[in-house]
């Protein structure tokens, strides 16, 4: 199967190759017959690069150690639930991975564009085939998973297969990690697809709205899967690195970040272009940029150039992607350049106080944060390459910078609705600002007299009320006008008012997951921990919570052994559960991790790890940590998710859109039958 | 045996894709179908103003919008719209006039052909023949059998 896997590979290498010479051959030609060619290369490509998936798969599931990648990624003892992420553990396989989502994405453009945007389509595939090569070549060369262990002796070259591989990083052996990786890839690779529409649009002038309203899905599909990966990976951290936090700026928390911030640039300023053809070439920089920092996350990732908790590869593809973030830049830069002329505002911002200048601060203040995650992400390398000093910038920067800019984009979040299009008289303003604010400044009091007294944390709940505010009051002022108008019960009214635009209101859903995401962000100042040796008989009080060591038990499972301390809690004074933090020593990778206990509700986590034995005691090192309000960013991540679902379903005027070009197709080829 | 097949499959799929480029020339249409129209891009156009419009209404009947901002952003989406719809007319009557000529071309190409039947053509010197001769009206020419005949 390493044969058949190899196979798979190079011909998916000029599956590539041919659909990106092909497809801008069509480009250029203008030729349907060269067009079907490249759309079936593309589709080539993605039989072969999932015949090489599957054949790594299979390798895998067999325990066939002959093979590199298995032998040092996968044991026989792993569960078949953590041998398919395998797939992904390593440098080699998770590059053939990204190239298998590449091929899926663009096989689904050109498979749904098959009637349409026939202009569009041949860069489309030139450009995400262009990609396509530069991943299978990087994959094939220099991060081949299909390499096999052979032994060199005086009678020649052996095959090698030892009896046992290295197995999977016991940090990755945990469910959300089965599916955090291929969220993550999902939301990097998707990007491709939005910057191969923009620059076929320049490629062909075709620059009206009709790109950037294909492209708008596009963006929002991958943004989406970025997001489920990011809130993936904080339940990660949370469950599985055991210090109960969920986000440490780590620089490859940060790289997925990035590209998500750009996009979420991108998914509101590409509205005004809708509304009112303005920001063209913002809305061009701001593709480029999601995809540059996409391919630039999957670099920070899978290189290693920048120290990690996710160190999982140092290797030697850092100068190839080096060399293809140039071409990037350098290309679609220039492309923009040359068609600027073509990218004239078809309208001026009239006044300060409008929806336009609100998406103007919001793309303003989302390029900030950008700027600054991006400059403390780089700043080790920048630091070594100036000073020849490697210095790390932390979480303390990052919280300095990051907070004030959270903040003011959650005050947009809450406010940018509430304006209206064009301008906003004052008169306006306070229509719309007053209830808000007024229920604001009652949370505010409220929380004040209940001991709130640091300013951002204070601020960040104030805020919170104001956006939550202000997005119920857009769905009953809304609800209660159809009402009147349509005489629909307000449950009639507000589903068809949602369903109407679920683009807005689908926004608005996001919005409200967000402040439950700052809900959750601003329980982190009430933090509260301890720690303590404990035998059995032993107590550790936390706050209002006390812990009894009941007993230390050990035993062995398939993959690890295992030391379970059974901690019986009680609040204040009356019994309530009883914990069982874990120790586990995983025996094939001969590394040790703590399984944490957790108890959770709304208001707050109770998160119990054991660190091991002390050696000097021989007693369990047990730390606790108190954590509010930790849920509310797991379900802020499910009402985002919720909210974007709703904004992907067409809306009237979507509908309505592609009806005018089903009827455009049919009046033209009605006049080629003609 | 695994290797065998993925090799055939591989070569499968390698003539698969080539075979478009195989085909005659003109067995497709010989241009890529424009993706929007000038005139549907103006009808999008338009559709936006509306839609913008209704939200105005919708937002000044919730009590979102004053009422001196509702009036004068009206008055400039109803201007925008009014516009658009001068533009799309002029539009719609290119597009027609286009269409007329393109008739009239077609037309008279069909003309040219009927009046000017091949047989009555002079290989020679391609003058036309009014009727099916042996010799050419104006060469002398012997004209071919099969030019004779009809």
């Amino acid at each position: 199967m390493n044969q058949v896997g190899a196979v798979g590979l190079i011909a998916a290498l000029v599956f590539a190759v041919y659909g990106m010479i092909t497809g801008a051959a069509a480009g250029k030609l203008r030729s349907p017959r060269m067009l079907k060619s490249a759309q079936r290369a593309v589709l080539g490509f993605f039989a072969m690069t999932t015949l090489a998936v599957v054949s790594l798969e299979y390798l895998v599931l067999t325990n066939n150690f002959h093979s590199a990648y298995v032998a040092e990624y996968s044991s026989r003892a792993l569960p078949v639930l953590y041998k398919i992420p395998v797939l992904w553990a390593g440098q080699q396989g998770s590059l053939l991975f990204w190239t298998w989502l590449l091929s899926i994405y663009v096989a689904a453009a050109v498979l749904l564009n098959r009637k349409k945007n026939r202009q569009l389509m041949p860069y489309i595939i030139a450009i995400s085939m262009g990609v396509g090569t530069f991943f299978s070549m990087v994959t094939f060369s220099v991060a081949n998973p299909f390499n096999e262990l052979n032994l060199a002796s005086a009678s020649g070259v052996t095959p090698y297969a030892p009896p046992d591989g290295n197995g999977l990083n016991p940090a990755l052996q945990f469910h959300s990690m089965v599916a955090h990786p291929p969220m993550l890839y999902l939301g990097y690779v998707g990007m491709a697809i939005p910057f191969a529409f923009a620059m076929s649009a320049l490629m062909t002038r075709q620059l009206g709205d009709n790109w950037i309203r294909v492209t708008r899905r596009w963006v929002m599909v991958p943004w989406m899967f970025l997001g489920i990966g990011i809130v993936l990976g904080g339940q990660w951290a949370y469950h599985v690195l055991g210090w109960g936090g969920y986000w440490a700026w780590d620089p490859v928390e940060n790289a997925s970040l990035l590209p998500w911030l750009a996009g979420t640039a991108f998914l509101h300023s590409v509205m005004i272009q809708e509304k009112r053809g303005m920001l063209k070439v913002w809305n061009m920089v701001l593709v480029i940029l999601t995809f540059f920092l996409s391919i630039f996350g999957t670099f920070l990732t899978r290189s290693g150039i920048i120290s990690s908790v996710h160190a999982f590869a140092k290797s030697d593809i850092g100068p190839w992607f080096s060399v293809f973030l140039a071409i990037i830049a350098a290309f679609s830069l220039t492309v923009l350049f040359l068609r600027l002329d073509f990218l004239k505002s078809e309208n001026r911002l009239d006044s300060i106080a409008s929806r336009e200048s609100g998406f103007l601060f919001n793309n303003w203040i989302l390029l900030a944060a950008v700027l600054a995650v991006l400059w403390g992400t780089i700043f080790p390398v920048i630091s070594k390459a100036i000073e020849n000093v490697t210095v790390t910038v932390g979480p303390p920067f990052f919280n300095k910078v990051m907070i004030p800019i959270g903040l003011l984009l959650l005050f947009l979040t809450g406010a940018g609705p509430m304006l209206a299009w064009r301008k906003t008289s004052f008169q306006s303003i306070k229509r719309n600002f007053t209830f808000p604010l007024i229920f604001a400044a009652v949370v505010g009091g409220v929380i004040f007299y209940a001991g709130v007294h640091r300013l951002y944390t204070w601020m960040s709940l104030f805020l919170c009320a104001f956006v939550a505010a202000s997005i119920v009051a857009e769905f009953y002022k809304g609800a209660r006008t159809r009402m009147k108008s349509s005489k629909e019960n307000f449950f009639a009214a507000l589903y068809n008012l949602t369903m109407r635009n679920t683009r807005r209101y689908g926004g608005y859903v996001v919005h409200f997951g967000i402040v439950l995401l700052f809900v959750g962000f601003a329980g982190q100042a009430f933090r509260y921990e301890t720690q303590g040796l404990m035998g059995p008989g032993d107590l550790l009080r936390a706050k209002n919570y006390l812990f009894r060591c009941e007993g230390i038990s050990t035993g062995q499972k398939a993959n690890y052994q295992y030391e379970t301390v059974d901690l019986s809690v009680t609040k204040d004074g009356h019994a309530l559960t009883v914990m069982h933090p874990e120790r586990r020593f995983y025996m094939a990778e001969q590394q040790p991790i703590s399984h944490i206990a957790l108890r959770s509700n709304l208001a707050q986590d109770l998160y119990v790890v054991t660190e091991g034995t002390d050696p000097n005691s021989g007693k369990a090192i047990i730390h606790v940590i108190i954590n509010p309000l930790v849920q509310w960013v797991w379900i802020g991540g499910m009402v985002i998710l919720l909210g974007t679902i709703l904004a992907l379903i067409p809306s009237s005027i979507e509908r309505q859109m592609g009806k005018l070009h089903k009827d455009q197709e049919e009046a033209v080829a009605a006049h080629h039958v003609g | 045996m695994e290797l065998g097949i993925a090799i055939l499959l591989v070569i499968g799929l390698a003539v698969f894709t080539i075979t478009p480029l195989l085909a005659p020339e003109g067995s497709a249409e010989d241009a890529l179908p424009i993706d929007v129209t000038p005139l549907t891009d103006l009808k999008r156009r338009r559709m936006v103003v509306y839609e913008n419009l209704k939200d105005l209404e919708f937002e000044y009947e919730a009590g979102k919008v004053a009422k001196d901002d509702y009036q004068s952003l009206r008055e400039n989406h109803l201007a925008e719209a009014a516009q658009l719809m001068l533009a799309s007319q002029e539009q719609e009557e290119i597009t027609e006039n286009d269409l007329l000529i393109e008739k009239q071309v077609a037309e008279r190409r069909a003309q040219r052909k009927s009046k000017r039947p091949d047989p009555f053509v002079c290989p020679e010197c391609e003058f036309e023949n009014p009727l099916s001769v042996k010799y050419c009206g104006n060469c002398g020419k012997e004209l071919p059998q099969r030019s004779r005949k009809k």
